[in-house]
């Protein structure tokens, strides 16, 4: 799975711990996210949505 | 250290200390008793190892349950994939070892037990579980450090 995390959270200039702390994960966890080596449950999934108020088809898609 | 994981390790500090005491209150109860007559000292010592095998487990438990919830998804998920192929892998090795041990022909063969040489069957009992768990945990480290590794790094 793709995703824009890292260009989303560019716009914003927030750091990865930033955006781990409103996720409530590591920032490892972001890390992981943004380089598309770990995949989101559902339920982050939808929070990182909420996070950025965009839809979760506009921020992940298929490879 | 997130607030929920200092929040885990200070109620684990202050488990293991309830734990000591409890162990402390036990044993003076198991030493009076003996002492007493009332029980012989080998079911002295059979229930306070009973009792404190039984709260370390429980214990243990209620930790690992705490720790879980305090950490996040992918740490979860590391430790689920960890659990499985780590596990299953240690058990199959372990597998292989049950049959073969169950042949006739290892019927010939002596093995020390772990536990102070003894060589009665409960000894040789135990021997086999601590053999399947340590294979079990060598699994899991391996692969949760591998998943560790090849998702979490920067």
């Amino acid at each position: 799975m793709n995703n824009h995390l890292k260009a989303l959270r560019a716009e914003r200039s927030w750091s990865q711990a930033d955006l781990a702390e409103q996720l409530g994960v590591s920032r490892q966890t972001v890390n992981a996210l943004e380089t598309g080596r770990y995949d989101p449950s559902l339920p982050l999934a939808f929070k990182i949505a909420h996070v950025f108020g965009q839809p979760i088809e506009s921020i992940f898609t298929e490879d | 250290m997130s607030k929920k994981l200092a929040s885990v390790l200070t109620r684990t500090v202050i488990g293991i200390a309830v734990f000591v005491v409890v162990v402390f209150a036990a044993g003076i109860a198991a030493g009076y008793l003996s002492a007493r007559g009332t029980i012989a000292s080998d079911q002295a010592v059979f229930w306070l190892v009973a009792v404190v095998s039984v709260s370390a487990m429980v214990g243990a438990m209620a930790i690992s349950v705490a720790w879980m919830r305090s950490i996040d998804e992918a740490a979860r998920e590391a430790h689920k994939a960890a659990w499985f192929w780590g596990g299953c892998g240690g058990m199959a090795v372990g597998g292989v070892l049950v049959i073969l041990t169950s042949l006739p022909q290892a019927g010939t063969l002596s093995f020390p037990s772990w536990l102070d040489g003894r060589t009665d069957p409960a000894a040789y009992a135990a021997t086999g579980a601590f053999a399947i768990m340590l294979l079990m945990l060598m699994g899991y480290a391996v692969v949760w450090a591998w998943w560790w590794i090849t998702r979490m790094r920067d």
